[in-house]
């Protein structure tokens, strides 16, 4: 009895205090970042998520880079490994200079071969970072430092898109690790192979990720000599660390807890209008969810102004439509579903569900946030007579089953890495993109899939954006999707970290190579 | 009539004695005192507890203890009072459930296994050594993983866990009674093995059992709380305290009220089934007690 109370008690304190053991407060040269969950995997080729993102994107050139204006991230791009470029008369034909003198780790010099490599990597591995590349035919090395690529018809956002992790240039000696034709995925997957500022040097899963900077980098060597990023579950154990001092930012803390925070004079709390958006998976693939009046039931059951005024304390607004505020494209008419129990049940009864339906939601705690929108959920399900069973799991878990389809619902957040509403309209419904890589509702409507795919493959924005206003409003009655709020997003720091740049595109992902502590 | 029972009338004495030391006795009163109040509470949440301890009011969320709430709310707007007042049904039912599952099972298996002996009982015995072996909270926690995260799950966990505890309680019992004179009469006169342990061995050794399974009660309800604590137990929003204290922690820098007062509870229901055990067991033990 004694023990099993000490045992109890023992865990609470694990709990509370945090696992991991407790590190001496980081040096000058050593940035900590507290966050909620444990990546994935490595492979820029692979991963669409961007707290992966978070370490490959430093580890890693690319030929182009999100210019920072005004301390701030913009949409517009400056030359990295590329010094110069040109392009054709009608947009298609692009052909880039690569900076000389660029190296990996191990010698190999990153030239117009590498970049061909990399991207034929990237797309012939096929996942998710594929299509942010998508708009490449060919890849052609003209000589040692000039690379021509060839476009499948004129793309807008394509030099925004090279600015993207998928567009991350690995080193071709990489393949010295392919095992069975993998093209190094399984290497890849835990280890970094790049020029950039930084590297994964070790990676203790459930603990933390530790990236070292490069003391030869080309471009400047980065003012920190480490950055840490430490997985910590809960966002107490993260506030709590910050306010010490044993981690430098902290992300994803509850919005209840930003205002104490606030008042803590050693710490700023940074605030952005982003076009992060957070949402509901409804796997149309499953039975009841099948029927898309089923789907517009549950649609109605929320209670979105709730959230937003209570759960959010307003920082952020009820998404109109998939493509979010700010990104153009944006449709300011198009149907917006409103909470209405009574709507929402005549639809369930027309679907045959008069008696009620049961439904489970998984979720993890990737964002602090979510199991109060989870709880919240299952109270707005059940006034229509919807059973929603919850399971929490971890978020690599989440993801494998999101990638599989085994699942019915499922809390998700998806921000763009280029700005273009393709980042919202082609990946979350097109049906060749099932699973992780975007649509992850397992939506198909052949109508919007055409409908989509002639968009991306128009020049003309205001021709795209007709399409994409027409499949906007069929998205919204067939409701693949329960489209909740796009957020502020909140960067606690401590006082003395300077030079942070945020970006709407790259979300989550730090600027490593210019942060600075004081 | 059985030697081993006992007439009506001297059972009412017996009855009659042992709750007059009972209420002698300070620490037992307190502790029966506590889990009448528990027991109360469960049953009248309905009429006693002011709110719906599931229904969401987000306006009302994070409140402070006041008058309207005298334990706050929590992060979904519910009066932690209410949701208190609910989640003694589930923890006092888990106790029982366990206890009777546990205690009834582990009583068979330690009367049979005492009272067969040899090789029955050598098997039997170490099968419970190893269950024995584990840390119980380590077990549950391992079978109510396997068995998937649920409320039922735990139960069966819970009581998988506590069953050696009563067997080997029931086992050193029987090994005492099988060797008394009514047994032996009984068996001379024909009675088969089954029915001698129905009628004589178990019996006898209820005593040791009541006071083991009030300690026990103690000891599940913190384990099923720290199941739900990790979220293999109750599920949301069942209004199971151990899952309160887990997401209240969350909460608890700057809200302390909601993990606080959950966890105050558990506590106190723990300790008032422990000293009310303890008080039973000097007072059944007929070696104290005359």
């Amino acid at each position: 009895m004694k023990r099993s109370a000490l045992i109890f008690l023992v865990a609470a304190l694990a709990v509370v205090l945090g696992t991991a053991t407790p590190l001496p407060a980081a040096g000058r040269d050593v940035l900590v970042v507290g966050v909620s969950s444990d990546i994935h995997t490595l492979d820029p080729a692979v991963s669409s998520d961007n707290y992966d993102w978070r370490q490959i994107y430093p580890s890693y050139d690319r030929l182009v880079k999100y210019k920072v204006i005004n301390g701030r991230g913009s949409t517009e791009v400056e030359p990295m490994a590329a010094e110069s470029w040109t392009v054709s008369g009608d947009d298609t034909v692009w052909t880039f200079r690569i900076r000389k003198g660029i190296r990996f780790d191990d010698g190999t010099p990153l030239d117009a071969r590498a970049v061909k490599f990399a991207f034929e990597r990237t797309l012939k591995i096929g996942k998710g970072p594929a299509d942010n590349i998508g708009a490449i035919q060919k890849v052609e090395a003209v000589d040692g430092h000039t690379v021509r690529i060839t476009l499948k018809n004129a793309y807008g956002p394509f030099l925004q898109t090279l600015a993207t992790d998928a567009a991350s240039i690995v080193n071709p000696a990489v393949m010295q690790h392919a095992k069975n034709g993998d093209l190094a995925q399984g290497w890849l997957a835990t280890h970094t192979d790049g020029s950039g500022p930084f590297k994964v040097v070790q990676w203790m899963r459930g603990q933390r990720c530790v990236l070292a900077a490069k003391s030869d980098y080309w471009g400047g060597v980065p003012r920190i000599k480490k950055a840490i990023i430490r997985f910590m579950r809960e966002s107490a154990d993260r506030r709590m660390a910050l306010e010490r001092g044993d981690i430098d930012i902290a992300e994803g803390i509850l919005i209840d807890q930003i205002p104490a925070l606030e008042k803590n004079p050693a710490i700023k709390v940074l605030k952005f209008p982003s076009q992060l958006v957070e949402y509901v998976y409804l796997n149309n693939q499953k039975p009841a969810l099948k029927d898309p009046r089923v789907r517009q039931a549950l649609n109605y059951a929320v209670d979105y102004d709730g959230i937003i005024k209570h759960v959010l304390q307003s920082n952020g607004i009820q998404m109109r439509g998939p493509v979010p505020l700010g990104m153009w494209g944006h449709k300011e008419d198009v149907f917006q579903y409103k909470r209405n129990v009574r709507k929402a049940k005549a639809l369930l009864k027309a679907a045959g569900f008069a008696k009620g339906l049961k439904l489970t939601l998984i979720y993890s705690e990737r964002r602090a946030s979510w199991e109060q929108i989870a709880t919240i959920l299952q109270s707005n399900f059940a006034d229509i007579g919807v059973t929603l069973k919850l399971e929490l799991m971890s978020n690599p878990t989440l993801r494998d089953k999101v990638d599989r389809g085994d699942f019915e619902l499922c809390l998700g957040a998806w921000s763009p890495d280029f700005a273009d509403p393709f980042m919202f309209m082609n990946f979350w419904f097109d049906s060749k993109l099932w699973g992780l890589p975007g649509n992850r509702s397992f939506y198909r409507n052949p109508e919007v899939d055409r409908l989509i795919r002639k968009a991306a493959r128009l020049s003309d924005q205001q021709k795209r954006i007709q399409l994409y206003s027409q499949a906007q409003d069929i998205i919204m009655q067939d409701a693949p999707y329960i489209f909740l709020y796009q957020v502020n997003t909140i960067v606690p720091m401590r006082k003395n970290v300077k030079g942070y740049v945020y970006n709407p595109m790259l979300e989550s992902m730090y600027n490593f190579e210019s942060i600075y502590k004081e | 009539m059985p030697a081993a029972a006992v007439e009506p009338s001297r059972r009412f004495r017996e009855i009659r004695l042992t709750t007059g030391i009972l209420a002698r006795n300070p620490s037992a009163l307190a502790g029966a005192v506590i889990i009448g109040a528990m027991l109360l509470t469960a049953l009248l949440a309905g009429v006693l507890a002011p709110f719906d301890p599931i229904h969401i009011s987000l306006a009302d969320r994070l409140q402070p203890p006041s008058a309207a709430h005298l334990f706050g709310t929590d992060e979904m707007g519910r009066d932690i009072l209410s949701r208190i007042m609910y989640g003694a049904r589930i923890s006092l039912r888990i106790g029982l459930l366990v206890v009777a599952v546990a205690g009834g099972l582990g009583t068979v298996i330690g009367a049979v296994s005492g009272y067969l002996g040899r090789w029955a009982d050598g098997v039997i015995m170490r099968i419970m050594d190893v269950i024995l072996s584990f840390p119980s909270l380590v077990l549950a926690m391992a079978l109510a993983a396997a068995l998937g995260p649920s409320l039922t799950n735990a139960i069966m966990a819970v009581a998988f866990v506590m069953i050696p505890k009563f067997a080997r309680l029931v086992r050193g019992e029987a090994l005492a009674v099988r060797e008394k004179q009514f047994v032996a009469a009984a068996r001379i006169s024909g009675e088969g093995s089954l029915s001698i342990i129905r009628r004589h061995i178990i019996p006898n050794c209820l005593n040791s059992v009541i006071v083991l399974a009030t300690l026990a009660m103690g000891e599940t309800i913190l384990i099923a709380a720290s199941l739900s604590f990790i979220g293999l137990g109750a599920q949301p929003p069942s209004p199971e305290w151990g899952a309160m204290v887990s997401v209240g922690r969350k909460f608890i820098m700057d809200q302390w009220w909601y993990a606080t007062f959950p966890g105050l509870f558990i506590l106190i229901t723990v300790i008032g089934f422990n000293i009310l055990g303890d008080a039973l067991r000097d007072v059944l033990d007929p070696r104290i007690r005359r």
